[in-house]
């Protein structure tokens, strides 16, 4: 037996052995044992994930799934990110990050709740176990022993995919937590949002890197529609990601006792159900290909795990009915509802997107579709967030226009200053919008005391938001694109408002690729931008070669300029391009990072100084 | 609170009225390589099919032609323009118009990096 196996086969031993222990943990102290139990499962994981990269660093492509994923070529660091490149691995990996996490939440509170709570994750644990022994083995071998690897595909051959699939992960396993906590406390009439709140943070914020990364890639690879194509993979990682915001936000008003009980429950199981979902999309590309799904017998599984944690929410909910009862009190308890059903109703629009092509066969969902909902609702919830950072908690009404009448001024003159110099509706409206909710979250965040992490933190994450809506403007509405572009050698080519020269070529080899460098000087009204360097890869794969045009990015504060080489004339006379003006990208990435930055500021644990402190200002502010 | 509900369900009713038409609006089909070579003339149509190995023939400005198939029947495809990542024997997703016995596609979808299915399926009988 493979030694691969036999950590997997130890790991589901000890899971089952330790579902057990947990239960009991519920009526009696058997926490010892159980802990022991939870390590052992855990070092069998990271065991077998250990043993997998060995296999990947020992090149044994007698393993079908290192063949699958690499090759003598591969250098070292992308040998490694190999490891989680498909299906297998990356689950490896999941159930590797969701031990972790059950470590730390046995490490926490021992009490009935956490009992519950690590059983029904261990349950996870189990059901992801059994795939990775049957239809997902990463450890299975082929009777005969190739001498070289198909090759890790070369588009994934960037650092961004080196930690884009890691990070993510996190954020997956980790929301396993909160729906396991809600579950169990729901069962036994006890709080569970302040419990799982850390876990659901931290793995927000995880969720958030990944998804940032992954649209980085996406800008930076050709041909995958900039840096958001609402494409199935991108989808499925967002659709957690908007209940878990969702969630975050309606645990602030059920920490106040304002009410949102019963939709904070749902939340939290129908966060865990769009992670199954989007482990599954993410690793098999069921949506691409329709008639895969029904053959796939790991959709089933997935589909009966999607299943049955909704239908253990539903039963835990006639368990627990009288936790649930309470109204929705206050103005800002009021709109953050509204910022949840938008959310939720960006979170539908989503789902039915990515999942139509499983229900109409032969069709797909253009761009158009997300675009038409998708922006006025991101626009929405910009105004609402702007609102919201106006009205305190109790509401007031001259407070909230004091602050918003300054910031609606600036807005309506940033708007029509833009609309005189660009004579561009969309853009003056979208500046007005964005003035308007970030100067009322300044004005907000003066008075805030610096122990107050979760607010502050929280603004952070919402002036992102606003910055990534402007940056999200100005690149899909504004920008220019031209292709294809033929330049030929040293004779400038005029493209929009710039000049193009073709000015050299060069040639450079490494052991996975052949690099064509192509040196192109861009001029702006007669003055040189920069002498970009666009190239075409040629990789040396097992199958045949495969092109890559490597993408030149010059990035200025306010716009990008993007040239792609796609292929040069027999006699080297010509070369082939595409060109681009992004606006405001810069805007996106700034967003994006305010976003992890925020979140991460709000798990950031409390200084015991502030702490006293943070408490009278809450109070002051009841 | 009661209100609050009427606001809220009428949003979602006028949002869900939005969903629907974008939806129908959004939604492309994909006809198939037999459909459109039968046809002889189509226009504007999504055409999914499979890139036949060894099929592709380069031409000057940055133009290429290959053959996709649906296991049935096979067309020319004609392209110009950048395609990064190309592979042969990979799905593909085509949209143009389709006269004259070729295809002439405005745009070329090659599929996910993260799946070789196609070399998963050559191998997978060989697993012990």
């Amino acid at each position: 037996m493979d030694i691969g196996i036999a950590f997997l086969l130890t790991s589901l031993v000890s899971s089952v052995a330790s579902f057990f222990t947990f239960l009991r943990c519920i009526r009696r102290d058997a926490w010892k044992t159980a802990k022991y139990l939870l390590v052992l499962s855990t070092i069998s994981f990271v065991s077998a994930f250990f043993t997998l990269l060995y296999y990947f660093l020992a090149r044994d492509f007698n393993v079908q799934y290192v063949f699958e994923y690499s090759d003598i070529h591969l250098s070292t660091a992308y040998t490694i990110s190999a490891v989680w490149a498909g299906r297998q691995g990356s689950l490896l990996l999941w159930v590797c990050y969701l031990s972790v996490f059950n470590i730390a939440l046995l490490s926490s509170k021992r009490d009935k709740v956490t009992a519950l709570s690590l059983a029904i994750s261990t349950l996870v644990i189990i059901f992801l176990n059994i795939l990775l022994l049957t239809t997902s083995n990463p450890f299975a071998r082929f009777n005969f022993n190739p001498g070289n690897g198909i090759g890790l595909n070369p588009l994934l051959r960037t650092p961004e995919m080196i930690i884009h699939p890691p990070t993510i992960f996190v954020g997956y396993a980790g929301m396993t937590i909160p729906f396991a906590l809600a579950v169990s406390g729901i069962i036994f009439g006890e709080e569970w949002i302040r419990r799982s709140r850390m876990y659901l943070v931290i793995s927000w914020v995880f969720l958030s890197i990944g998804i940032f990364l992954g649209a980085w890639w996406s800008y930076k690879t050709l041909g995958w529609g900039g840096f958001w194509g609402w494409d199935p993979v991108e989808n499925a990682s967002l659709l957690p990601w908007l209940t878990a915001s969702a969630l975050l936000h309606g645990m602030i008003v059920e920490e106040r006792k304002r009410g949102l009980k019963l939709l904070n429950y749902i939340l939290a199981i129908l966060t865990f159900d769009l992670v199954i979902l989007a482990t599954f999309i993410t690793r098999s590309g069921i949506i691409s290909s329709v008639h895969a799904f029904g053959q796939n017998p790991e959709a089933r599984a997935y589909f009966g795990l999607i299943v049955i944690a909704t239908f253990v929410g539903i039963i835990a909910v006639f368990y627990g009915k009288k936790n649930f009862n309470g109204a929705l009190e206050g103005t800002r308890e009021k709109l953050i509802l509204g910022n949840i059903s938008i959310l939720l109703l960006s979170m539908a629009t989503v789902l039915l997107g990515t999942l139509a092509p499983l229900f109409i066969p032969n069709i797909s969902v253009d761009k158009n579709y997300y675009n038409h909902l998708e922006i006025p609702l991101g626009t929405a919830l910009i105004v609402l967030l702007g609102i919201c950072a106006a009205v305190d908690w109790l509401g007031r009404k001259e407070e909230f226009v004091r602050k918003s009448r300054l910031s609606a001024l600036a807005g309506l003159m940033a708007g029509i200053a833009v609309f005189a110099v660009f004579k561009a509706m969309i853009a003056a409206l979208g500046i007005a919008i964005f003035f308007f909710a970030l100067l009322n979250h300044i004005q907000d965040l003066k008075g805030t005391k610096l122990a107050n992490r979760r607010k502050i933190g929280g603004y952070i994450a919402h002036i992102g938001m606003i910055f990534l809506f402007i940056g999200v403007m100005g690149a899909w509405i504004y920008e220019e694109s031209y292709k294809p572009v033929t330049l030929e050698y040293g004779k400038p080519t005029k493209v929009g408002n710039f000049e193009l020269k073709l000015v050299g070529f060069d040639v450079a080899e490494d052991q996975e690729k052949l690099s064509i460098i192509s040196y192109v000087e861009i001029y702006e009204n007669g003055k040189l931008q920069t002498v970009a360097h666009p190239k075409m890869l040629f990789y040396k794969l097992m199958r045949q070669d495969r092109v890559v045009s490597s993408v030149e990015v010059l990035s200025q504060p306010l716009r990008d300029i993007y040239i792609a080489m796609g292929g040069v004339s027999k006699d080297g006379s010509k070369a082939y391009y595409e060109f681009y003006v992004v606006p405001l990208i810069s805007f996106v990435w700034l967003g994006s990072l305010l976003i992890i930055c925020g979140g991460t500021v709000a798990v950031l644990p409390k200084s015991h100084l502030g702490r006293n402190r943070v408490q009278k200002e809450v109070e002051k502010n009841l | 609170m009661e209100k609050l509900k009427v606001a809220l369900g009428a949003v979602i009713i006028v949002f869900a009225i939005a969903m629907a038409f974008s939806f129908k609006s959004g939604l492309s089909p994909y006809v198939s390589v037999s459909y459109v070579v039968e046809k002889g003339e189509v226009r504007n149509v999504q055409v999914n099919g499979t890139i036949v190995p060894n099929s592709t023939i380069y031409l000057e400005n940055n133009t290429r032609i290959f053959e996709l198939t649906d296991g049935k029947t096979k067309m020319k495809v004609i392209y110009t323009g950048i395609l990064s990542n190309y592979q042969e024997g990979i799905p593909a997703v085509v949209r143009g118009d389709y006269y004259n016995g070729c295809f002439h596609a405005t745009k070329v979808l090659l599929k996910c990096p993260s799946k070789y299915e196609v070399m998963e399926k050559n191998y997978s009988g060989m697993v012990k």
